[in-house]
């Protein structure tokens, strides 16, 4: 990994980062969906 | 080949496979909570039980994941999505242009095209779809 080739793509840290905040904000909706269904089926077995 | 030489030929590559695994990753996480939600609406009406709003919200929520670009639906018309396309086409079109010289251009050509292509059947779809 050269100094040379950072300064040519140092550019992509802001499309990495776009990735990696695609990725979180995926798993952060999938948990909370899955904290629903939780919910709802604790209550379903609860009632 | 170095691994710094493979990266400068393909770097690029890393959006179009980045696209296909979260796409991949929101389709299967998408099918999978339509089919729990069913189940569990299913599990309340077999027992007499009113389905919890959040429930039926989640039932009713269009995936982030579906293959649709534009305004969400009831806001916009199918003549902003030939907009949006078009945008991409120009824009992709005119990067071509300016770095045509170089070996590694290809790629906004592509894309160029692929949007140009979306744009005039989305203007078709625009133009033959009959309004509510």
């Amino acid at each position: 990994m050269t100094e040379e080739l950072f300064r040519d793509f140092w550019w992509l840290m802001f499309p990495l980062f776009g990735m990696v905040m695609a990725i979180l904000g995926l798993a952060r909706d999938n948990a909370n969906e899955n904290q629903v269904l939780r919910q709802a089926r604790q209550k379903l077995e609860r009632d | 080949m170095t691994f710094e030489e493979l990266f400068r030929g393909y770097w690029w590559l890393m959006f179009p496979i980045f696209g296909m695994f979260i796409a991949l990753l929101g389709m299967f996480q998408a099918e999978n909570r339509s089919r729990q939600v069913m189940t569990l609406i299913k599990s309340y009406l077999d027992q007499g039980k009113e389905p919890p709003p959040e429930l039926l919200k989640m039932a009713q929520e269009r995936s982030d994941y579906e293959m649709d670009v534009g305004l969400p639906p009831g806001r916009g018309d199918k003549s902003w999505t030939f907009v949006v396309f078009l945008a991409l086409a120009a824009g992709f079109g005119v990067g071509y242009w300016w770095i045509r010289e170089e070996s590694w251009s290809f790629p906004f050509l592509i894309v160029a095209v692929t949007m140009g292509v979306l744009a005039i059947g989305s203007l078709i779809i625009a133009i033959t779809q009959r309004r509510p």
